[in-house]
């Protein structure tokens, strides 16, 4: 099992999946951290609602 | 349909034209400008115009084009700090603690959809916008309200893919904050 990874390197990760794909490793170090984190967990839900505002923002 | 026709229904669209530029670009003189230039091209090129889409979309798509163009002229102009100053990760230190925890974690936003109809809303979130640096929104907006992919930005600019991760990353984390301070923060402290 990879090593584990920390919110800062999460978050970078969670806002780089908003723009293609991660290599399968870093995926699945991000899934393992969601598992485990909280706080990424809504980072990660508020990056995805960002994409929302923004698209009905520009209508 | 006469040249006269075409150019009156071309108009008609002008408004909407302009607010979809003056909001991805940031700047009204620029935004006037890259109209004038869509409805130039749209006249021109009547010919070009099948009819299959609507007029709109035809329009919306040649002012993509001519909002991508001034957006690349802008960031590469002197005067405006280099696109590099916006690319580096160091600012971010502060967000997490020695071990690469939240300072201040994200809170739950609780089910934030209905947000979304509220125009006030969306009053913050132009406030945020307003307050990322010049370049980091412009690429922000070209990535999910042009919707272009991350090598077509990356073209577009002459920068690299992390140099694009990394500005988007500050745009993104940068925005929450402010939405999570000026808007959700402040839901939760007047329910």
């Amino acid at each position: 099992m990879g090593r584990l990874i920390s919110c800062k390197d999460a978050s970078r990760l969670i806002s780089q999946m908003q723009d293609g794909d991660l290599p399968f490793g870093q995926r699945l170090r991000v899934r393992l951290h969601l598992l485990f984190c909280d706080a990424c967990t809504q980072f990660e839900r508020q990056v995805r609602y960002l994409r929302d505002v923004m698209r009905r923002y520009s209508q | 349909m006469t040249d006269a026709d075409f150019s009156a229904q071309i108009h008609a669209h002008r408004g909407y034209l302009l607010r979809v530029a003056v909001l991805q670009l940031r700047n009204d003189e620029l935004a006037e400008d890259v109209v004038q230039d869509t409805l130039l091209a749209a006249l021109q090129g009547k010919a070009g115009f099948s009819g299959r889409s609507s007029l709109k979309t035809w329009l919306t798509g040649i002012l993509k084009h001519k909002i991508v163009d001034a957006i690349r002229k802008k960031v590469r102009e002197p005067v405006t700090a280099p696109l590099e100053e916006e690319s580096q990760l160091d600012d971010f230190d502060a967000l997490f603690d020695g071990v690469g925890h939240w300072a201040n974690p994200p809170a739950n936003w609780g089910d934030p959809e209905a947000e979304l109809s509220r125009r006030e809303f969306f009053d913050v979130v132009e406030f945020c916008l307003d307050k990322l640096p010049p370049n980091t929104a412009r690429v922000f907006m070209m990535r999910e309200v042009m919707e272009l992919d991350g090598p077509e930005i990356c073209k577009e600019l002459s920068i690299t893919s992390t140099n694009l991760w990394v500005i988007l990353y500050r745009a993104r984390v940068a925005l929450r904050l402010c939405l999570e301070q000026h808007w959700f923060a402040a839901a939760a402290r007047s329910a």
